[in-house]
């Protein structure tokens, strides 16, 4: 009954109101929270510069973070900030659903908007062409590995597998060697579904094609075949991927924070949660890699993206493309600004700052801000290097354009199959996924 | 025996036509009096309607509409049953459920039972019983499952651990599909288990010492004074129990979320779990509240079955 009342109760709408002295309250996601010194100052220099800079506007920050149980209740309900920040996992659904607004028109008014990384603002378009948002720290998922564990088995951590034969070798001595997991795969709360699609693409795959404005699944191709029979054999075979099974992505940082895990699939953002969050000490011990590849040459992008919801009026929306425009546009394309959010950032020793991140806009752009924010960097750019250097030779892949959601439904149980039965039939398990959410995707098209 | 049956009323006493007391509205002095009484009922009448039954139709509704909540809805009538009926998880949402309800009931229900019955025994350091039983319930749920993910740990987690040292394991309690949700219940039952043991406690004082007493003169054994004593002296607190317990099993969300998020293979995925799904994770209201309306509708009529047959079990 709590749930019934929940999904009724969201439908009211509470557009914005204006201060009462007549200022225009722009409410915005991104404040970081009072344990983050440094970037609450930040923050707050920022909301000063911006209303300096716009008399009339009042900013008024929300630590507010993004989260699956209430994000969407939220968002229907119309209880969102006038500027809202989501991993980039949720635009293309959120822009199928009319549930955020185009800024394209305002957005264009800056005059760098045309520098954009086309490949950074794909999932964030539309097929009209309008754009939905601006991203920050966007990222290609790629192999995270502890070098420690790397050292233990014998194994070159300067020189991490480059394809999925020589992750499972690898997986399997650190499991040898060491007791610990080798290398685990998420498998729970979409997650499993999402991590067999990067799997699928590195083999040259996809989850789903397009054919006259239709979409269908195509869950049964062998790319994805071949991911889960390398899983099933590292699994039974070689015993390679640790005993707890069941992990979304935030159990699985946990337990390479704590040492426990040899190599899994993530992006260098993780380094972050890892150390932040999760408390790693030996943060020298992070590696990343680009993603392994067998035939695909293709790794799936992800970042956090600011968006404008559909609830903002009109006055509300213009004030919060200035505010994205002000905030995450301009300081990730100028060097001076990148420069100095760098050096506030840095006096916190519990910081991350300098974990690559794809070009927002060109790589030569890229470059100078690396260079501009380099006397700052705390964390250990070498151990990033296999990563940065390899990223440059694969293909960025957005996530499936319609409903990804629903795919990775669907997936989550094969992959848990594959994990936890010795005799899981891989085909006919693809088989009925891909008909039960070619079922669904169907009747959502109709 | 007959002693042992208080509650037993004559037949004739519920057929009684000339009430005892005159109802309310023949005591006032008409309109009046009752417009007053309305008067002050409509706060609560208004409160309630609009935070406990608007929403009930609004879902209600929601289920014959498509809707992202934000344009306006669009009248589908009984598609978002039709794609409910034929979503296979359905079933497995159903029977997972109904796995857990009467697991539930095989170890979940008598155990707070036998848990009183012994601790109404005890009279040394009650206290301390009682305070240790209850102490699960005050922790909160996502905290507690947390340390069970620990306790049911397949690596270094404390029951492999413990029946490692006796030759037994190591067990996959939450990675295989054959013991999850067992594994779910038994920390439900932990979880939720002091509440049903205090009420039992509390209802075990107010039965009189003299029922025990003349059983025991009569030659009863302990099983027996158990047996023709307490159990029926608690029988309409067994019977309360009983529903709230069904109605909250059915309703298992918590757990599953959690622990597995559903897996392995679907092995956890309960009915509240799957409406969660459609709502939050595919962004389709219209067919979460369909499913939420079809099982308010099963536990109404479940409730209703229910209290008719204890009804004319508690006047047998």
């Amino acid at each position: 009954m709590a749930l019934t009342a929940t999904l009724a109760g969201c439908s009211s709408l509470t557009p914005s109101s204006a201060a009462g002295d007549g200022d225009l309250v722009l409410r915005v996601q991104g404040m970081p929270p009072a344990t983050d010194k440094p970037g609450l100052a930040l923050f707050k220099k920022q909301v000063a510069d911006f209303e300096k800079a716009n008399p009339g506007i009042k900013v008024k920050g929300s630590t507010t973070v993004f989260d699956p149980l209430t994000f969407s209740a939220k968002l229907s309900g119309g209880n969102v900030e006038d500027v809202i920040k989501v991993p980039l996992t949720e635009p293309p659904r959120l822009i199928q659903q009319k549930q955020v607004q185009p800024i394209t028109g305002q957005l264009k008014e800056w005059e760098h908007f045309k520098e954009f990384n086309p490949q950074v603002l794909q999932p964030l378009t539309d097929s009209a062409g309008d754009v939905y948002g601006v991203p920050q720290n966007p990222y290609a998922q790629g192999l995270v590995y502890n070098r420690e564990l790397f050292e233990k088995a014998g194994l070159d951590p300067d020189t991490p597998p480059a394809t999925w034969a020589e992750v499972r070798t690898a997986a399997k001595k650190i499991s040898d060697s060491t007791g610990k997991a080798g290398f685990v795969h998420e498998s729970k709360d979409n997650q499993g579904g999402w991590q067999l699609a990067m799997l699928t693409y590195a083999f040259g795959g996809e989850l789903q094609k397009e054919q006259s404005g239709t979409y269908t699944a195509t869950l049964t191709g062998e790319p994805t075949k071949k991911a889960l029979r390398l899983l099933k054999d590292m699994r039974w075979k070689d015993d390679s991927l640790g005993k707890t099974l069941l992990n979304n992505q935030n159990d699985v940082i946990k337990q390479f924070a704590a040492g426990q895990v040899g190599m899994f699939m993530g992006s260098p953002g993780t380094y972050r949660l890892a150390k932040m969050q999760f408390g790693m000490e030996n943060t020298d011990a992070f590696g990343a890699a680009p993603m392994p590849q067998s035939g695909g040459d293709a790794t799936l992008t992800g970042g956090d993206i600011y968006m404008v919801p559909k609830s903002a009026d009109k006055k509300h929306a213009a004030a919060a493309v200035d505010w994205l425009t002000f905030a995450y546009a301009k300081p990730q394309y100028s060097t001076d600004l990148a420069a100095e959010q760098a050096k506030a950032l840095s006096a916190d020793p519990k910081s991350a700052v300098g974990v690559p991140t794809l070009p927002v806009f060109d790589k030569k752009r890229q470059t100078e801000i690396d260079a501009a924010i380099k006397p700052y960097v705390n964390v250990k750019l070498q151990n990033f290097k296999p990563y940065i250097d390899g990223l440059s030779t694969l293909k960025l892949k957005p996530e499936p354009p319609y409903q990804a959601q629903k795919l990775y439904t669907a997936l989550d149980p094969v992959v848990q199959a594959v994990l936890t039965k010795r005799d899981a039939d891989i085909d006919s398990l693809l088989a009925s996924a891909e008909k039960d959410v070619n079922a669904k995707l169907a009747a959502d098209q109709k | 025996m007959a002693l042992l049956t208080p509650s037993r009323r004559p037949a004739a006493v519920s057929k009684d036509p000339a009430p005892r007391t005159l109802p309310l509205r023949q005591r006032g002095t008409g309109a009046r009096k009752q417009f007053t009484a309305w008067l002050f009922l409509v706060p609560a009448l208004l409160v309630f309607g609009l935070f406990a039954w608007w929403p009930i139709v609004r879902s209600m509704l929601l289920s014959f509409q498509k809707t992202n909540l934000v344009d306006p809805a669009v009248w589908v009538g009984l598609d978002n049953f039709r794609t409910l009926f034929d979503d296979p998880l359905l079933g497995t949402a159903v029977g997972n459920t109904l796995f857990f309800v009467v697991l539930g009931l095989l170890i979940g229900f008598p155990a707070p039972l036998i848990l009183a019955a012994i601790m109404s025994t005890v009279r040394r350091g009650a206290g301390v019983y009682r305070f240790l039983v209850y102490l699960p319930v005050v922790i909160p749920p996502v905290v507690a499952i947390l340390l069970w993910k620990w306790f049911y740990d397949p690596g270094s987690g404390l029951f492999n651990n413990v029946l490692g040292k006796v030759g037994l394991g190591p067990y996959s309690w939450l990675e295989s599909s054959d013991s999850a949700m067992l594994s779910l219940v038994l920390e439900s039952t932990w979880a939720g288990m002091g509440g049903a043991v205090l009420i039992y406690l509390a209802a075990m004082v107010g039965i009189p010492g003299e029922l025990y007493e003349a059983a025991e003169m009569d030659g009863a054994g302990i099983w027996r004074r158990i047996w023709h004593v307490m159990l029926p002296q608690l029988r309409s607190v067994i019977g309360l129990l009983l529903l709230v317990q069904l109605i909250n099993t059915v309703q298992v969300f918590t757990e599953p979320y959690v622990f597995t998020g559903g897996g392995p293979e679907n092995s956890t995925l309960t009915v509240l779990l799957l409406i969660f799904r459609y709502a939050f994770q595919d962004g389709d209201y219209g067919q979460a509240a369909a499913l939420s309306f079809l099982m308010v509708l099963t536990l109404a009529l479940l409730s209703a079955v229910y209290l008719r047959a204890t009804r004319s079990w508690s006047t047998s």
